[in-house]
């Protein structure tokens, strides 16, 4: 056709593929989801259309009800996200390593770890919006849903270290301060790495939900149950829609580190 | 007193109320300057007595000495090298040989200009920044010596050192190692369980019996290196080295009262056959 012809061997033909394809695929959703909005005929599900345009609005201008543009409601999200993230990384990671070094410590928190696990973040949601505040608990709720990932992966690399690496740290002379820093800590950091790629997708969830029951300044959770009680549903579509692409990029970040330093240290 | 002293050495190993005595009574001084190999059957204690010398392991009663001080633990006068090479993959090549010299606050202008000497010295200047993972066994097992000898240490222990490389390699790495000993004198104790390499390197080989590990006999060999393999000496010593073996694991064949093996027929072929000293190709 047209004399062109697809070669496996030349990156762009594969990238052009690639870019075809995944337009192909989104075009597909759109005209799936045009028709069922059309045959299922409620307001609660708009026709693409009608989202798009409420896009445009939301992201120019904000909503009348909270004053607040799309961009200051991915803001407020992102924040509280991050410092779930950054107190779940300082309590996980130090108490992985103390727990995967020491056999008392790990026999001794097992116990209340393992009894704390199975609840669901987000069911601490009320406690910790009443016993601290309204900002602040839905943190903590990002925080649980990080932090058993990101512990459970820290005390697993521990555990993996090859004993013959610490050994030939000791023979080449470093103290036992040197051999944690220098030998464990490195040794862990792909198993840390891989706790935060799982922890990001958990806490993103946790950080909507948690929004959800928190009704105050601004945040991707709040909006969206804010404008289904207004049945403004194609707001609603929009909120889902950037939830989607602001998770996207948080767990493709630390995929991408995760890929570049495993390829740096060999592993598959 | 020698360089290195073990004093009556025994260790019992205690695992599940379970007692394996690894090494019965070992008395072994070892000169400056000198190569002497362990030889024995696999699992007879010849990584144990290493690890001793290293301080990673402590004896059950006995005393090793070095250079006059009784070892309590590992440091970098002792060096070793690991039949898993035991390299760091997060750190490229110079950085690995640099790790010693950067614990012992060294500062970083030496510490480069010995690492460069000891890349130079194990032929590896090219791959100064090349990370560990894209070497070949042979290149990671330079980099794990060049690693040990930075440090300058009194002595490099050896665990199977080249147990883990193909026949050509192997070879080929035992000539450089003796390329080595001539620019540095170093003192080594070499484990492994390859006859033709013990005669090809040691100035002293020690056989150990099998577990709970003596020493068995003690063979001096004063001819200068790189020795012929083909030579008639060579040959002969080697197919005496190979009796003193065989008799070792044809005495477990025999299931002596006082320790009966407790393993099956299939599981004692096994390791019988992984223990043949001679069952590597190395020698051409
Ligand atoms: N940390 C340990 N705990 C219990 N048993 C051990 C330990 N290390 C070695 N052993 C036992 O001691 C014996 C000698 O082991 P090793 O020194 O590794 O033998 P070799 O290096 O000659 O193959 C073996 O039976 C082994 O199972
Ligand atoms: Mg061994």
């Amino acid at each position: 056709m047209f004399g062109f012809k697809y070669d496996t061997e030349n990156k762009w033909h594969r990238l052009g593929r690639l870019l075809l394809i995944m337009a192909a695929s989104l075009l597909t959703f759109v005209y799936v989801w045009w028709i069922l909005a059309i045959i299922i005929n409620t307001p609660a599900i708009p026709t693409p259309d009608l989202v798009w345009a409420a896009m445009i609005k939301l992201f120019n201008e904000g909503d009348i009800q909270t004053g607040l543009s799309m961009w200051d409601h991915m803001a407020a999200s992102l924040k509280r996200f991050l410092g779930g993230f950054a107190l779940a990384f300082g309590v996980a990671v130090p108490l992985g390593l103390l727990i995967g070094y020491s056999r008392f410590l790990d026999e001794f928190s097992r116990p209340v770890l393992e009894f704390l696990k199975p609840i669901a973040p987000i069911a601490w949601a009320p406690v910790f919006i009443f016993a601290t505040t309204l900002t602040i608990g839905p943190i903590l709720v990002v925080f649980v849903g990080i932090f058993f990932p990101l512990l459970y992966n820290t005390i697993f690399g521990v555990k993996k270290i090859e004993p013959s690496l610490t050994d030939a740290a000791k023979t080449l002379g470093a103290k036992e301060r040197q051999v944690f820093y220098k030998v464990m800590l490195p040794c862990t950091t792909p198993y840390i790495m891989n706790g935060m790629r799982i922890g990001f997708g958990i806490g993103w969830m946790c950080i909507v939900a948690a929004e959800m029951i928190a009704p105050l300044g601004g945040g991707l959770g709040y909006f969206i149950s804010l404008q289904s009680t207004l049945s403004n549903w194609p707001y609603v579509f929009v909120g889902l829609g950037v939830i989607s692409v602001l998770g996207i990029l948080t767990t493709g970040l630390v995929d991408y580190a995760y890929r570049l330093m495993a390829k740096r240290m060999g592993i598959e | 007193m020698s360089y290195i002293e073990l004093n009556n050495i025994r260790k019992v190993f205690k695992k599940d109320d379970k007692e394996t005595v690894a090494i019965d009574d070992i008395s072994l001084h070892i000169e400056k300057e000198e190569l002497v190999s362990i030889l024995g059957p696999s699992g007879c204690g010849k990584t144990t007595v290493l690890r001793m010398i290293a301080g990673l392991v402590e004896p059950t009663s006995g005393e090793v000495f070095v250079d006059g001080t009784k070892v309590v633990a590992p440091g970098s006068d002792r060096g070793m090298v690991f039949q898993d090479f035991a390299l760091f993959p997060w750190r490229s090549v110079r950085k690995n040989i640099e790790f010693g010299l950067e614990v012992n606050g060294v500062p970083k202008e030496e510490r480069t200009a010995r690492v460069d000497k000891y890349l130079e010295i194990v032929g590896l200047e090219k791959f100064a920044d090349a990370r560990v993972h894209e070497l070949s066994g042979g290149m990671k097992q330079r980099v794990g010596i060049a690693r040990a000898l930075v440090n300058h240490p009194k002595v490099v222990l050896m665990d199977e050192p080249f147990g883990a490389l193909d026949a050509q390699t192997r070879n080929i790495m035992q000539a450089g190692l003796i390329k080595i000993l001539d620019k540095t004198d170093q003192t080594i104790v070499f484990v492994t369980h390859s006859v033709d390499e013990a005669v090809f390197l040691s100035d002293r080989i020690v056989i150990l019996t099998k577990r709970p590990a003596r020493i068995k006999d003690v063979i001096e060999i004063p001819w200068p290196r790189p020795r012929d393999r083909a030579s008639p000496e060579f040959t002969a010593l080697r197919k005496r080295i190979l009796t003193e073996l065989e008799q070792e694991n044809v005495m477990d064949q025999g299931a002596p009262a006082d320790k009966p093996p407790k393993l099956t027929g299939g599981l004692l072929n096994r390791i019988r056959h992984r223990d043949r000293p001679d069952s590597e190709t190395g020698d051409k």
